[in-house]
């Protein structure tokens, strides 16, 4: 049974239909990524999936569970993380404070009390390297420590899919080749299903996802192993128009 | 010693008031000085948990105040003729006023939470303006009329235990609620209530999707402000001066100098409120004293220089100068 399922889910603002009758299945400990150009309809369709909008048409399954109606607040802790595309840590709060305040609401389990979560969050802080950042207040950290912060955060929530919200956009090239292989191990150890969402890096998903959905204009057009999906025609025309048909002919 | 040393944080304000207690016991003419700041201090702990915790900011909040003067008054009013009560009035009086704020506050926490910043401020506004005119225009209490219970309290009492408690004990009870404001926001911090209310102050969305339930938080410290705010009505307005009438207690212009107390001293910190209730307290007494009639205009323009200098307040400057000095386990 797939972890997560959407089935024919539609999201409408008013007259504009941003997310078109999309079905998908992501499987537990599977590598997603989620592409199409602005305004495809990526992050409502990742609003819908934890809850911020409610779909008009279509249910979502999840683990098992119809969580289509649930507001955001309680399909956290059944393991749905989440990273947003600019940082949105609690900037007056330390990182340590950030991370354990994951480990404290974000999970099933009643009994995580303070002092818990923030032995939880030093074991996170430590995986993920940023430890000398610990004390410090997360509104004055760098983007990039903000982005490793926020993954902390989703972590010490022990989530089972973990949705990234083009986690990887503005950062070095070196960094996100470090920053992948990073989550990629931890995701492989906890048996984390990751959806990333990728408008621009390519390079960030091929080396990570195993699949890729591709949307355009808020309906799925591809839904197909990384390689197939990249070389798709209908992906191709999205993202350059149409192929000329003259080179074809000559080559 | 972990279970002690959780409480230093209490030491700096417990300090403060003990130095303003025998300040105005032991030097003569200060007492009426002392109480007012007493007051000024205990508002502003009050109003911290709820505005300085979430970020919202209620400009309703002397409602909770006024409901907790009517707690009070309504009972003395209603038990007066009862022979033998004596004290237990009072005590009654006070379980009135937190049953008057803590429904007021569910009631308007219920609708008004919902809704975020500026929106929310509007309408609690309007919630401290209806209720006013509610109670003037339906006749409840009295109406306009207000309640006066000077007799009542003395018939009660007696007119010496009364007269001590309007000019002392009262003071001493409204002390005892900042202290207790003080220790509960404390608990807070400490608990997963604070790490809650911080999340939601810096980002509802993000601590909606982390699994927090911001309604149910944002309840909890609009209802622990309130009752606060409704034990500090009866004590400090009705028990003082044993009268109420619906313009003077539904006065927005508390609910300003409660905001301004609070961020002087510092949003969401322990100590912030007692320094800035202080502050604010002194500078308006002394300003009225040596240059009447121009407090405000002189006011207006050290509140503005001290919020853009320090705009987390003063011990919210404090907290981050001292942060990895051992003065930080007492400044939080």
């Amino acid at each position: 049974m797939a972890l997560l399922e959407l089935k024919n889910v539609t999201k409408e603002f008013g007259g504009l239909v941003a997310v078109n009758q999309v079905s998908l299945e992501i499987d537990s400990g599977e590598f997603v990524g989620i592409v199409g150009p602005n305004g495809s309809g990526k992050t409502t369709l990742f609003n819908v999936i934890n809850g911020v909008f409610f779909p008009e048409k279509g249910n979502i399954i999840f683990d098992g569970v119809d969580i289509t109606r649930l507001p955001p607040f309680k399909r956290a802790p059944l393991g749905i993380g989440r990273t947003f595309q600019i940082p949105r840590p609690f900037s007056s709060a330390t990182v340590r404070e950030n991370v354990a305040v994951g480990a404290m609401f974000g999970t099933l389990s009643k009994k995580v009390n303070v002092d818990d979560s923030l032995e939880i969050a030093d074991q996170i802080i430590d995986r993920i390297g940023l430890h000398e950042y610990t004390g410090k207040q997360a509104g004055t950290l760098t983007p990039v420590e903000k982005k490793l912060m926020e993954i902390a955060r989703a972590l010490a929530m022990k989530p089972k899919l973990l949705l990234m919200d083009e986690a990887m956009a503005g950062m070095h090239p070196n960094d996100i080749d470090q920053m992948v292989d990073l989550i990629k191990k931890i995701a492989l150890e906890e048996k984390i299903a990751i959806v990333s969402m990728v408008e621009h890096i390519m390079r960030a998903v091929v080396g990570m996802v195993e699949k890729v959905i591709v949307l355009h204009q808020g309906s799925k057009i591809v839904d197909a192993p990384t390689k197939e999906a990249l070389e798709d025609p209908k992906v191709i025309e999205v993202y350059l128009g149409h192929p000329p048909e003259e080179t074809h002919a000559v080559s | 010693m972990k279970t002690i040393s959780k409480y230093y944080p209490l030491l700096p304000v417990l300090a403060v008031y003990f130095i303003m207690f025998l300040v105005g016991k032991n030097v003569s003419g200060m007492w009426q000085l002392v109480a007012m700041l007493l007051f000024y201090c205990a508002l502003g702990q009050a109003f911290n948990i709820f505005l300085g915790m979430t970020g919202y900011v209620d400009f309703g909040y002397v409602a909770f105040m006024g409901v907790g003067t009517y707690g009070m008054a309504v009972t003395i009013t209603q038990l007066a003729h009862v022979e033998g009560l004596g004290f237990l009035v009072i005590t009654i009086g006070f379980l009135m006023a937190l049953l008057f704020s803590t429904l007021l506050s569910l009631a308007v926490g219920a609708v008004a939470l919902r809704l975020k910043g500026a929106y929310f401020a509007i309408a609690t506004i309007g919630v401290n303006e209806g209720l006013r005119f509610f109670i003037e225009g339906a006749r409840i209490w009295n109406g306009s009329e207000g309640l006066i219970f000077m007799a009542e309290l003395n018939q009660i009492l007696g007119r010496k235990t009364a007269s001590a408690l309007a000019t002392f004990w009262a003071d001493i009870m409204v002390l005892f609620i900042a202290m207790s404001a003080a220790y509960v926001t404390l608990l807070f911090m400490r608990s997963k209530i604070g790490y809650a209310l911080t999340a939601l102050r810096e980002d509802e969305e993000a601590a909606k999707v982390m699994g927090i339930n911001v309604t149910k938080y944002k309840i909890i410290a609009f209802i622990t402000s309130a009752c606060f705010a409704g034990l500090l009505g009866a004590a400090s307005w009705a028990l003082k001066t044993p009268y109420v009438f619906p313009p003077e207690v539904f006065e927005i212009h508390y609910t300003i100098e409660a905001i301004i107390i609070v961020l002087l001293g510092g949003a969401g910190t322990l100590l912030g409120p007692v320094i800035g209730g202080l502050i604010y307290g002194l500078s308006k007494y002394y300003l009225s004293i040596y240059m009447p009639g121009f407090q405000l205009l002189i006011f207006a323009p050290i509140i503005i220089v001290i919020i853009v200098i320090f705009p987390e307040g003063i011990i919210g400057m404090l907290k981050n100068r001292f942060k990895d000095t051992s003065l930080a386990r007492f400044i939080i």
